[in-house]
């Protein structure tokens, strides 16, 4: 193999924390939640795998996966249309009833047969909740380098509100994980599972049959946390820019924090640049009379109106007189003349016509859900 | 498989008026309007107009232009039977040659075109600025049984002497054709868009080829051929927005149209004739709180946070607080530090005009698109030093030095 290429293959898992940002996920998955502008929360992680020369990847979604099909297509944007490997995505596999999976161990028993045919050495799994640039060849040399059964990616985070019953924190020990917590809610930063792992691809072939055939079904609780004696888990610490998505709240927050350039430089990397769908919209047109202050810009905009502290996705209008402030604007919503609105997330194709005021507060902003007039 | 049409799209002018903007490319893959080149257009006009296959004729710098048209993706001609092929000269048994006219270059393709047996091939190119639906051209072709169509513009009579003119009956037939004449019998001035039965045009590019006086052109050789033989040959009225960009002038007029759409007549947001362009994969543009944007166009990559008006940014463009740009056209990668002043003028790729420079002027009066009078040019890669001064007129291929003048 050339030295570019890497010896792993990746598994996202799509749906996983989809249960945190209900209102987002009414109509997707969490993987396809649109994020920073013009991308996908997928985006990330499958950019960083493509960039790290992981060039096999499934993607394993459970529900509402339309959305995200249609935007990975045959993952051209991510130079993924391989002959050999490339992009694979595994719905659920219908038996005489679907039979929906409910844990990690569960998906991933249902691509046993793939994974036993593959030629990687290892496999990297990931969730699609998180928007980071990651370097996965770090993680594979820091793998191979400590012969590790289990490497764990783990940063040092505060737990998200959203999220402190549904998660992991690890204590670690001259690098080996020696306790897996389970739903942790201490305050303050923890080590706190970025739920990215690289195992042998055989041992994890063993390990999920094993576990399937007794009905387990977490690979964190039913795996690695009753076998930490037994298995050696490493902890690999990162301490790059991540975008943690675990309720609305940090949903909003992590848009804002890329209004500030050094956020945008840290997560965006010339040389390991995060690809998504092309919509080939034309540039952003700023008319006179326009404002535009302190804000996040995709292109497809004609902006007329006032916008300060924003996020404006895609193909988005403000018309003239509108003033728009510390919201989150998905692709193709118009805000008409002279309308108000203030601490939203406004959902793709949402309508604010003329005239009307909408305001939520910092710490809680309104969400207008897809394709909404108000 | 058969083609009812293909195109041939002549890519290989060096666009030499455009000096500092095509030192290191071809006049096709010029940047224009923010995040397209100028291939672009008749390429994305091909697709919208459902010619999937495309043969693209290059022969000057064409490293920019062959990297740029790769498999064809982003216009959707990545196609298992046709798509987008880049035709540079090639050596063949008898020998290599440059391409040495517009109609030598298709004849040394004819074996291309033969492998998709069109019935018709439009010939385009590639130095213009053109919304055009083809297949409306093709049916008037066909409608009038023509073996030979060209594409017209009515232009004012006081300027038709400076275009090559189509003399025409009321049914559109052409009997005449004067190449930049003194005294105009017509105002309706060819823009070097042609269709062409294929076997016609197959035998007179052979015929042509054995006339060692001809220079092998299709405006002073096929066209002036085809006529003194009675061929059967149309002019196709158009009326949408066409521009010969082959000037600094002219190519930054074309481009502050752009941002006029409602009046130029060029209108790059419609979303049923969309212009499809390689994407830069750059994040979103990012306008910061000190930045003052009006009347502008600003694309992915870039980053504000100065004063822009007026003015077109490529992707990846950085006006630093306190500089500020009016009137320019800014290509893709430039930066522009702190305190400089970047006014009516073209600035190539990856340009770093340094703090407090100052870079064209704006002429007295004003904008106006109509009379742009003085354009100053920078060539890509240049630096322009801190506190250096551009002329309006200036042409800048070669960097300039800290506090230096060039006029």
């Amino acid at each position: 193999m050339v030295s570019s290429m890497a010896n792993a293959l990746g598994v996202i898992f799509a749906n996983t924390y989809d249960n945190l940002v209900p209102d987002l996920v009414t109509e997707r998955s969490m993987a396809s939640i649109p994020f920073g502008g013009r991308y996908r929360l997928i985006d990330f992680v499958l950019s960083s795998m493509a960039n790290s020369g992981i060039d096999n990847v499934s993607i394993i979604v459970r529900r509402n996966y339309h959305s995200l099909m249609d935007h990975i297509g045959a993952g051209r944007e991510w130079d993924l249309t391989r002959k050999h490997g490339g992009l694979n995505i595994v719905p659920p596999f219908a038996e005489r009833t679907v039979k929906m999976y409910s844990g990690r161990v569960d998906a991933l028993d249902s691509i046993l047969n793939f994974l036993r045919d593959q030629k990687e050495k290892y496999v990297i799994l990931s969730d699609s909740c998180n928007a980071f640039n990651f370097d996965f060849n770090k993680l594979i040399e820091a793998h191979v380098a400590s012969g590790a059964d289990v490497t764990m990616v783990y940063n040092h985070a505060v737990i998200p509100e959203g999220a402190r019953s549904d998660n992991y924190t690890i204590k670690v020990k001259d690098g080996r994980v020696t306790q897996l917590l389970s739903n942790d809610y201490r305050p303050g930063e923890q080590d706190l599972s970025l739920n990215i792992y690289i195992i042998d691809r055989e041992n994890l072939i063993e390990l999920v049959r094993d576990a399937a055939a007794r009905g387990l079904i977490y690979f964190e609780r039913d795996i690695l946390a009753r076998n930490l004696e037994l298995l050696n888990v490493q902890a690999y610490r990162y301490d790059g820019y991540v975008a943690r998505i675990a309720d609305m709240k940090s949903y909003f927050d992590e848009n804002m924090r890329l209004l500030d350039p050094a956020a945008m430089a840290q997560l965006f990397d010339a040389d390991n640049p995060i690809y998504t769908k092309i919509r080939d919209d034309n540039p952003t047109r700023y008319l006179a009379g326009s404002h535009v202050k302190h804000s996040v810009v995709a292109d497809g905009c004609v902006l007329e109106g006032t916008v300060e502290n924003c996020v404006l996705f895609r193909g988005c209008q403000v018309r003239k007189g509108a003033v728009v402030k510390n919201s989150v604007i998905m692709q193709d919503s118009v805000i008409e003349d002279g309308a108000e609105v203030e601490y939203v997330v406004a959902d793709k194709n949402v309508h604010i016509t003329a005239g009307k005021k909408l305001s939520g507060a910092d710490s809680f902003p309104v969400f207008v859900a897809k394709g909404h007039t108000v | 498989m058969a083609k009812e049409m293909i195109a041939m799209i002549l890519a290989g002018g060096q666009g030499s008026r455009l000096y500092a903007l095509t030192q290191k490319l071809a006049k096709p893959a010029v940047p224009f309007g923010g995040k397209y080149r100028i291939i672009d257009f008749p390429l994305s006009n091909c697709v919208n107009s459902d010619i999937d296959t495309v043969g693209i004729l290059t022969q000057y710098q064409p490293l920019v232009l062959n990297e740029y048209i790769g498999n064809g993706q982003p216009w959707d001609l990545d196609r298992l039977h046709g798509g987008v092929h880049v035709l540079p000269p090639y050596q063949q048994a008898s020998g290599s040659d440059w391409y040495k006219g517009t109609a030598n270059a298709i004849y040394q393709n004819i074996s291309f075109i033969d492998r998709y047996d069109p019935q018709y091939v439009i010939i385009l190119s590639g130095d213009q600025i053109c919304k055009q639906d083809y297949s409306d051209f093709l049916r008037f072709h066909k409608e009038k049984n023509a073996e030979f169509s060209v594409a017209v513009m009515e232009v004012p009579w006081s300027e038709a002497s400076r275009f090559g003119l189509m003399v025409t009956d009321d049914n559109d037939k052409i009997s005449e054709f004067q190449e930049k004449p003194k005294n105009p019998k017509s105002n309706l001035a060819s823009m070097g868009i042609y269709i062409f039965n294929w076997d016609i045009l197959k035998s007179y590019l052979i015929a042509d080829e054995a006339d060692p006086n001809s220079q092998n052109d299709f405006g002073n050789n096929i066209i002036p051929n085809l006529l003194k033989d009675g061929r059967r040959m149309y002019a196709y009225r158009f009326s949408g927005y066409w521009k010969d960009v082959g000037t600094i002038s002219s190519l930054w007029q074309a481009n502050m149209e752009v941002l006029d759409p409602s009046h130029s007549g060029i209108d790059l947001f419609d979303e049923n004739w969309k212009i499809y362009s390689r994407n830069s994969g750059q994040p979103c543009q990012s306008i910061g709180t000190y930045a003052e944007v009006s009347n502008s166009m600003i694309t992915e990559g870039c980053r504000v946070d100065g004063d822009v008006k007026d003015s077109i940014l490529f992707p990846g463009v950085v006006v630093e607080h306190g500089a500020t740009v009016e009137g320019a056209v800014v290509m893709g990668g430039t930066v522009i530090k702190a305190g400089a002043q970047v006014a009516h003028c073209i600035v190539a790729e990856n340009v770093l005009i340094k703090e407090g420079a100052r870079v064209g002027a704006m002429p007295e009066g004003g904008l106006n698109i109509a009379e742009p009078g003085d354009v100053a040019t920078v060539g890509s890669g240049v630096v322009i030093g801190a506190g250096a001064v551009v002329g309006p007129k200036a042409m800048v291929a070669n960097d300039v030095k800290d506090g230096a003048e060039q006029w």
